[in-house]
């Protein structure tokens, strides 16, 4: 082994590695430590074992906010990561029209900010009369009276928050998948015609199979963002949700916003067990393994 | 780009209602940043009426302009403004060359603790911001950082997905130029500067692009470190604005979600291409 590019290496880590382990690594080993103490940010932390995760399940916020938070991350991530699969294949298609400009339109949603997706959206589903949605659907005859509280912290709040959470993310899988259906040997598609297949067929039979490490990496990294949702809910429902709105992350900010850091870090655990427990089935199902991701 | 394929080729009555379908889903993304630009352009009344109207009434110079003004006089929005784009800029540039010699190192020099620092490094892009930001804010403390652009800035200088990502395009760069470039002389890091990076741009212009929207946008932890109105970004100062300020004023809502939406729009246009093909470069592709 060659010294000087051993050092030369190292030199080249170092910062990179540092700013890492100072800004992430070693909080989050000092979040999990504090997870176990009760702490104000003032004064030294007090040890007392496993009470915050205690008072964590006897609360009232948490059962609906895990539910919320799993019922959004198990229907936006695979509907999402099928739509944008089903998409790409149609834009890859030497018969579409309009593939560049629509590209690029269904990738604007995921980089505008946040916070005017948030008013924009709110507008759209406003329940005055100017709330386009609801204009619309009255348009088509349905009566104002009956129409859902979209911005409301019923069941109908989380569908809005799904809806526009996968809305925003659709474009950027597209984009994913169409990188990777240029990576699909011609020669299958070639076999699949001989064999007289339809082009459902193959879609499903050589395209799908084509793509699966995308697939694989699609779910998973959604999956770990999806445990983590927190601005669409603020921008949309605002920090105080509750019932079908409250997520996780929500009632973490909430209680670090009134200093309890030792709970709010045990909310931070639970996010990151949940995290490692659904991406180890996840990649067991899916055969992580020869997925080759 | 990609290979496209003639073999996929359904009946006509499916290709017409795929389109229709794809086309469908396109509008949905593109009538609500058409309804944000009206919108900011309408008086209150025009805006909340019960029979809205997709253009502003009236002719263009008759428009509501001064939504704009008073947008980015009420918000202060010109300081913001400044705070995003220092930000953005100063992280998208730094961030980008530590990025690219830690991932240079990973990919192609022979070293001691090579796949030690790689898996480590996985294993942190799987931490969420949740478990590591009250100590993040804590070391901020320490340092000074807090409210300053420092807190802004520093912990995004290097990043566990910037280094995958880098590693990742880097593999790709054949080792045989790199054997005549030390053939030639070359030391390690001219190596990187001759070699390296020239032959993996799209790949640099992809993550620059990524950095610098994630920046742009980032709401989290400055929302966590910045407490003073002089320090706050864009999204924090506009995201106040509705909270605070105009809670029924639709159109200069708009005005301000406009301002802070173009410049991402124009920067992902520009380099749009480069994009695209720094995606399909790095290697998670199927």
């Amino acid at each position: 082994m060659n010294r000087s590019q051993s050092r030369n290496a190292w030199a080249f880590l170092a910062f990179p590695l540092a700013i890492i382990a100072l800004f992430v690594a070693l909080p989050s080993l000092a979040g999990i430590v504090l997870s176990f103490f009760e702490w104000s940010g003032g004064g030294s932390p007090r040890f007392i074992g496993m009470e915050n995760y205690r008072a964590l399940a006897a609360s009232g916020p948490f059962a609906p906010a895990l539910r919320n938070t799993l019922i959004f991350a198990l229907v936006t991530v695979p509907i999402t990561t099928g739509g944008a699969f089903l998409i790409a294949a149609a834009l890859n298609a030497e018969w579409f029209r309009g593939r560049t400009t629509l590209r690029t339109v269904l990738f604007i949603p995921t980089i505008v900010s946040i916070v005017a997706i948030g008013f924009i959206w709110r507008w759209v589903l406003d329940p005055s009369p100017a709330g386009l949605l609801n204009h619309a659907l009255e348009w088509f005859g349905l009566e104002r009276s009956g129409l859902p509280d979209w911005l409301g912290h019923g069941p109908w709040g989380l569908v809005t928050i799904m809806g526009v959470s996968i809305w925003r993310s659709l474009g950027f899988a597209v984009v994913l998948y169409l990188a990777a259906l240029g990576g699909v040997p011609r020669s299958m598609y070639d076999a699949a015609a001989v064999d007289g297949a339809t082009s459902w067929q193959t879609l499903w039979h050589i395209t799908w199979p084509g793509v699966r490490p995308m697939t694989f990496f699609l779910l998973i990294t959604g999956m770990i963002g999806a445990l983590q949702v927190f601005d669409i809910v603020l921008v949309m429902i605002g920090t105080s949700a509750t019932g079908w709105t409250d997520v996780l992350n929500l009632y973490l900010y909430r209680e670090f916003t009134l200093n309890r850091l030792g709970y709010s870090s045990a909310l931070g655990v639970i996010i990151l067990l949940l995290t490692i427990i659904i991406t180890a089935i996840q990649w067991r199902s899916l055969g992580g393994a020869e997925a080759g991701a | 780009m990609s290979e496209r394929h003639a073999i996929l080729r359904p009946p006509a009555l499916s290709r017409w209602l795929i389109h229709a379908a794809v086309y469908a889903i396109a509008l949905t993304m593109l009538i609500p940043f058409a309804w944000m630009i009206a919108t900011s352009l309408k008086t209150r009344g025009e805006a909340i009426s019960s029979t809205p109207t997709l253009l502003p009434p009236g002719w263009p110079w008759q428009w509501q302009w001064a939504n704009y003004s008073q947008a980015w006089e009420t918000a202060n929005l010109g300081r913001y403004y400044i705070n995003s784009a220092v930000v953005a800029i100063v992280v998208t540039l730094l961030a980008g060359v530590h990025n690219a010699l830690a991932g240079f190192a990973l990919a192609k020099m022979r070293f001691t603790g090579r796949k030690v620092t790689f898996t480590v490094l996985l294993l942190v892009m799987m931490l969420p911001v949740q478990v590591s930001f009250i100590f993040a804010y804590v070391i901020c403390g320490w340092l000074g950082y807090v409210d300053n652009y420092q807190a802004l800035i520093v912990p995004f200088l290097a990043s566990a997905f910037g280094i995958f990502y880098m590693r990742q395009a880097i593999t790709s760069v054949p080792d045989d130029l790199l054997d005549a470039g030390r053939i030639d002389g070359f030391s390690d890091f001219e190596i990187f500067v001759y070699i390296i990076v020239p032959s993996i741009k799209p790949a640099v212009a992809a993550l620059a692009i990524f950095t610098f929207i994630a920046s742009w946008n980032s709401f989290f932890w400055p929302l966590i470190v910045i407490d003073s109105n002089d320090m706050a970004t864009l999204p924090l100062a506009v995201a106040s604005l509705s909270s605070q300020y105009y809670t029924d004023s639709w159109p200069v809502q708009m005005a301000a979600a406009t301002i802070i939406t173009v410049p991402l729009i124009l920067v992902f246009l520009l380099f749009q291409r480069a994009f695209v093909e720094g995606i399909t470069l790095t290697g998670i592709k199927g």
